[in-house]
């Protein structure tokens, strides 16, 4: 439900191995073979050269700075990349502004709170579920609720799914809005350690 | 309507597409830290050169001309093995870029949510349907859940037949009413020697 660029992630991991693999590639390739290590050297000497010459026209200052500016620009990519991992969190259920023409003027807000603990109060009282956890988060330009539910052993996860579709579409018709909805039927850990319910 | 339906169709299956397979955040996360530190040490020591200060932990000149003549420098007892660790790690994460990548966890059909269900839960289900269908304790059913097969073994009790179609047919109605297609196939196993009943 999160916001997680996966194909970014997909894509960079992707150059990076590429890019690791020709190294050790050609590293191990140089060493044991002569004509790699006569490539190696002749590339090698080759960069510098150009790097030398590049040096001699702007004075070597100005291509430290550019090599400090590339670093500090890849590493800039690098944070942003890392902060927008696992984001998506919302506060806000439903915001909905009369835009429309002969509409009132002004916003009706649900927050996402309203929601997870009408929800949450509902799934609490279920004696198959060890425990519930609601969460809304922005998917796809809507608020999506997703709907945790750790059952205890024995529970049918085809009759809790049922039951807590159920549950949603109360909530749909409580508040005239069919949110996205993700129902996860986990194995906690909690659930994993207790008993089974022989009473049912 | 049949239009918001049908984009409520596609949202569900995004959602479960998602939820199926992994996101690559851990990797992604370690890589990101390493390459964001080494790229700023080496910002660090670019500037410390530019305004031709001593460098702080690596002189950067010296390491590039090192790195020329690697092949001469070190001997290849420590170049190959050091060469084939990169390799490997780079392999690692060429397969977290390509491989799917999915989760233990299966969708479970439903008209208004997306629903998936993890594979140990499902497996606890199937486990005590089979229990119930040979007629033996807990302790004698073992079923592991694969994405293509179910396995279910049953020991049964001493002297009491277990028909294996009985609890094959059980597990598979179950399955059917659980998750979405396509269905694993199920194969029962009774072990031949059995066990004192609980």
């Amino acid at each position: 439900m999160n916001s997680t660029p996966r194909a970014l992630n997909r894509i960079l991991l992707g150059l990076f191995g590429l890019v690791l693999m020709a190294a050790g590639a050609a590293t191990a390739a140089a060493a044991l073979i002569p004509e790699a290590a006569r490539t190696w050297r002749a590339v090698s000497s080759s960069a510098a050269a150009g790097t030398r010459s590049l040096g001699v026209r702007g004075g070597e200052d100005w291509l430290w700075i550019l090599l400090a500016l590339i670093f500090l620009l890849l590493a800039t990519l690098m944070i942003i990349w890392l902060a927008v991992q696992g984001r998506g969190r919302t506060g806000d259920f439903i915001k909905d502004g009369g835009q429309e023409p002969g509409e009132a003027a002004g916003t009706v807000t649900i927050t996402a709170a309203a929601a997870e603990q009408a929800l949450k109060v509902a799934l609490q009282d279920r004696r198959d579920l060890v425990n519930a956890a609601v969460t809304t988060w922005r998917f796809r330009g809507t608020s999506a609720l997703r709907i945790r539910v750790y059952p205890r052993q024995g529970a049918a996860p085809a009759r809790v799914a049922e039951e807590v579709a159920g549950l949603v579409e109360a909530l749909d018709v409580v508040l005239g809005h069919r949110a996205p909805v993700l129902i996860s039927i986990s194995a906690g850990a909690r659930a994993r350690f207790t008993h089974a319910d022989r009473v049912s | 309507m049949s239009g918001t339906t049908g984009s409520a169709n596609r949202v569900t299956a995004h959602a479960l597409r998602r939820e199926l397979h992994a996101s690559r955040a851990v990797p992604s996360v370690i890589t990101g830290i390493l390459v964001a530190a080494a790229c700023i040490l080496l910002f660090l020591e670019a500037v410390l050169k530019a305004v031709g200060d001593p460098p702080f932990l690596i002189d950067l000149e010296k390491v590039a001309a090192a790195l020329g003549r690697l092949p001469g420098l070190l001997p290849a007892s420590v170049l190959v093995p050091a060469g084939l660790l990169v390799f490997v790690l780079g392999l690692v994460l060429a397969l977290a870029a390509l491989l799917p990548g999915r989760r233990a966890r299966y969708a479970v059909p439903n008209a208004r949510a997306a629903v998936v269900v993890d594979a140990e839960i499902l497996a606890a289900t199937l486990a005590r349907r089979a229990r119930l269908a040979a007629g033996v304790g807990p302790e004698q059913v073992l079923v592991t859940v694969g994405r293509r097969r179910v396995e279910v073994s049953v020991r049964p009790t001493s002297g009491i037949p277990v028909d294996a179609e009985a609890v094959r047919w059980a597990v598979e109605e179950d399955l059917r009413g659980t998750v979405a297609e396509p269905f694993p196939t199920v194969q029962v196993s009774i072990a031949p020697s059995g066990v004192i009943g609980q």
